[in-house]
């Protein structure tokens, strides 16, 4: 049974097999049944009609002689068998003294005739020996049945009828049969070939090759299944090349400032230093650097963090407009350093459901970027409601950021200028917690922006329900 | 458990209760002459009242009884059948049930004979069986099998017994109360009439198989030689004889004869549907027909219908009363 039962087209060829048998099979009965009770019912009425129409001969009071001989006529020309009976004894009239006779008729049907009604035979009759339909006509006179007038056709004759057309059934059973099963045959193969590329599929993807494509044009839900495999396995090739980018990334940012390190601490060790001040600028190079690989250690475990399902905010309500000012209250000497302006407006009455740490880093990461990438001009930040929303606007008139980086800005380490070194300080990190932090706190973060013009950034919150 | 419930329990105990206890029957008054006919198909019994010539009563009982004998109190009705193991008395004035007699099954006939005695014939046993009128029994006598037909000879105090199916007449000493000869009749024999004064029984049937018997057995009742055949057709089954007539009633083809002593025919009529018994009363003949449920009854000299009465399904045996009073 195990061999029979160990894969999916075996047990659909089963089942597609063992239903058309079983339709067959119960189609046939069904059919027959219904033949034979059509065949039955038709001989019962054409006895019943042949039967009264004879009937309607007898005249009353005893039967004559005449009727015999035209019953008998009638008899030898009929298919039918039919006879006359006018034996009391033959008629159960004898009844009450239990003679030891097999008499024609029983005591029940002795009754029904003598109401008048017919009396309807099916099966087997001692009488004669065989299985038959009959139908027997009371000749009534007044209330004395003088006689009955039996008319019979063996059941023989009826399933003599009724094999010819089992055998006929039985043939076109078996052809149907066969080629059903060919064509379910066929159809399971069709239906599971699919599945079985789609197991070597997996087993290729599970062995490290994730450049498999499946060819798979039905609709259905295989079909469906083939596109999400297709996905899944473009995902994962996806996700592969951007793990090896990001270990790239991270090796890559780490090694500059180590080699700095490095080098500066080569040199001071080696005393190639002389003066006290370059000792000293030497020393706060490998401390700078040293910090900048802190901060990047520190947004790579924040990010990991992020994304780890575990992360917990601690939220309360927050009155944004309060922490965006007091963030931007930090900024000033350094924006004053580099002759930028600064404008906000600011609407106090927005208050959000939010980590009020987290919340913080968010516009740190963003401000911090704007400095940075803003030589001159002026940074604004706006704070204002939509419906049961509110929005950070942050814009700034920096370098700006072509179409083409745009939509990769938000990735972790990505850089516009590949050549360009992390001499800004930036671990390449920022924006990427901000988005994963905004996306906790159900907003959204976009970047607009326009190259050599400036860069707009939209935080978008949802604000804080008072239910 | 619900009201309802209860409701119900109380309704099925109420109806138990009330099947168990005593049935009573519609009283028949003392001061009339009836015929009973006991009604096979329907298992009722009809009283017709003779003087007004009409139904007066039915009894609808829970036993197939298939025959009837009225007691010399004539108030005691003891009804029995075949199947039954008990024969059962009942009052008609009380119509309630006195006694039951523990007969056991295959009681098919009885008659009371001249020394107020019961004989039954008992087909399980194949014997005659005497009770007195207080349901004892008294003697059991071994007879031909499958007795039916009893005739008692009041003159020579013998009970002539035709088995149905054995081609055998038995006969009976009732004063020795036992079998005193036997001799060979035709098969299927039913009815008979003692011709006491030439000493001839005339015996009717059914006929054997598939033939249908069409004549009267003349035989002599001493010798059991056939002394003749009367046709009378067909199946002659029932034979009464009064003021030198024997009145002889053919099932088969429904018809009534009148005959003289010596077997000529006087007088003859077609009558009922499938006619098994009758009875004399007064000056009329009673006749039940079996299929068309009803009791003729006839002027004994010229067989004219004087009134047709519908009766139970099946009347198989008819016993009368005369008033008491």
């Amino acid at each position: 049974m195990k061999f029979l039962t160990n894969s999916l087209a075996k047990k659909m060829w089963l089942t597609v097999t063992a239903a058309i048998i079983i339709t067959i099979l119960y189609s046939y009965f069904l059919s027959y049944l219904f033949y034979e009770k059509i065949y039955v019912e038709n001989v019962r009425g054409s006895l019943l009609t042949e039967g009264r129409s004879l009937a309607s001969e007898y005249q009353g009071g005893a039967l004559t002689e005449d009727l015999r001989e035209k019953i008998d006529w009638y008899n030898s020309k009929s298919e039918t068998e039919v006879f006359i009976v006018s034996n009391p004894r033959e008629l159960s009239a004898c009844l009450p003294f239990e003679i030891d006779y097999q008499t024609l008729i029983g005591e029940a049907e002795r009754e029904e005739l003598l109401k008048g009604s017919p009396v309807e035979k099916l099966g087997y009759e001692k009488r004669f020996d065989r299985k038959i339909m009959g139908v027997i006509i009371p000749l009534l006179d007044d209330n004395r049945l003088q006689g009955i007038i039996y008319l019979y056709v063996p059941l023989a004759k009826i399933s003599e009828i009724t094999q010819d057309f089992a055998y006929l059934w039985i043939a076109a059973a078996m052809i149907f049969t066969v080629i059903s099963i060919l064509l379910g045959t066929m159809l399971v193969k069709k239906l599971t070939k699919p599945l079985l590329d789609m197991k070597d599929a997996a087993e290729h993807v599970s062995k490290g090759h994730y450049d498999i494509h499946l060819n798979i044009d039905s609709k259905d839900e295989i079909g469906q299944l083939a596109n999400a495999f297709n996905h899944m396995s473009s995902s994962i090739q996806k996700e592969d090349e951007k793990k090896k980018d990001f270990l790239a990334n991270v090796s890559h940012e780490l090694r500059t400032p180590i080699s700095y390190v490095k080098g500066y601490s080569e040199a001071l060790i080696s005393e190639m230093v002389k003066s006290e001040d370059d000792r000293k600028k030497y020393l706060q190079l490998i401390l700078r650097e040293s910090r900048r690989m802190e901060r990047l250690v520190g947004d790579l475990l924040d990010l990991s963090r992020l994304e780890s399902d575990e992360y917990k905010l601690e939220k309360m309500p927050l009155p944004l407009g309060q922490l965006i000012e007091d963030a931007i209250e930090k900024y000033k000497p350094i924006l004053h350093e580099k002759g930028l302006d600064l404008h906000y407006h600011l609407d106090p009455d927005v208050i959000i459901n939010g980590d009020e740490g987290r919340i913080e880093q968010v516009i740190q990461n963003i401000i911090d970027n704007s400095i940075r990438y803003t030589a001159k001009g002026r940074i604004s930040i706006r704070l204002y409601q939509e419906k049961d929303k509110c929005l950070i606007d942050i814009e700034d008139t920096g370098i700006g950021i072509s179409e083409e980086h745009l939509s990769k800005i938000k990735q972790r380490f990505y850089r516009v200028n590949k050549g360009r070194t992390r001499s800004d300080g930036g671990t390449g990190l920022g924006l990427a917690i901000a988005e994963k932090l905004v996306k906790i706190h159900q907003g959204e973060l976009t970047v607009l922006s326009e190259l050599n013009k400036g860069t707009t950034v939209k935080i978008m919150l949802p604000l804080f329900e008072i239910s | 458990m619900s009201k309802k419930y209860w409701f119900f329990l109380l309704l099925i105990a109420a109806a138990f209760l009330s099947s168990c206890s005593e049935k009573r029957q519609p009283s028949i008054p003392e001061n009339i002459s009836f015929a009973a006919t006991v009604n096979i198909k329907d298992m009722t019994i009809s009283f017709v009242d003779l003087a007004k010539k009409e139904l007066v009563a039915e009894w609808i009982m829970e036993k197939p009884y298939t025959g009837a004998l009225i007691l010399p109190d004539n108030d005691s009705i003891l009804l029995y059948g075949k199947q039954l193991k008990t024969a059962d008395l009942y009052s008609l004035k009380g119509g309630k049930l006195l006694d039951s007699w523990e007969t056991g099954e295959g009681i098919v006939n009885g008659i009371l004979l001249d020394t107020n005695e019961i004989a039954f014939a008992d087909q399980n046993i194949n014997k005659i069986r005497l009770f007195n009128l207080n349901g004892e029994e008294e003697k059991q006598i071994e007879t031909e099998r499958d007795p039916l037909t009893l005739l008692e000879s009041g003159e020579e105090n013998k009970l002539f017994v035709l088995s149905f199916n054995h081609e055998k007449l038995g006969i009976i000493d009732l004063e020795s109360k036992a079998k005193s000869g036997e001799f060979t009749i035709h098969p299927s024999a039913a009815g008979a009439w003692l011709n006491e004064k030439s000493g001839e029984i005339w015996i009717g049937g059914h006929g054997e198989g598939i033939e249908i018997e069409q004549n009267i057995h003349v035989y002599d009742a001493e010798t059991g030689e056939l002394k003749k055949k009367i046709p009378a057709a067909s199946m002659p089954i029932n034979f009464l004889g009064q003021a030198n007539y024997v009145y002889v009633l053919s099932h088969g083809s429904n018809m009534l004869y009148k005959l003289n002593e010596s077997g000529e025919e006087t007088a003859s009529v077609s009558i009922a549907a499938n006619p098994f018994e009758m009875a004399f009363v007064n000056n009329t003949l009673l006749v039940a027909g079996y299929d068309s449920n009803d009791l003729h009854i006839l002027e004994q000299e010229n067989l004219k219908t004087l009134k047709n009465i519908k009766v139970g399904e099946g009347p198989f045996k008819i016993v009368i009363r005369e008033s008491v009073k």
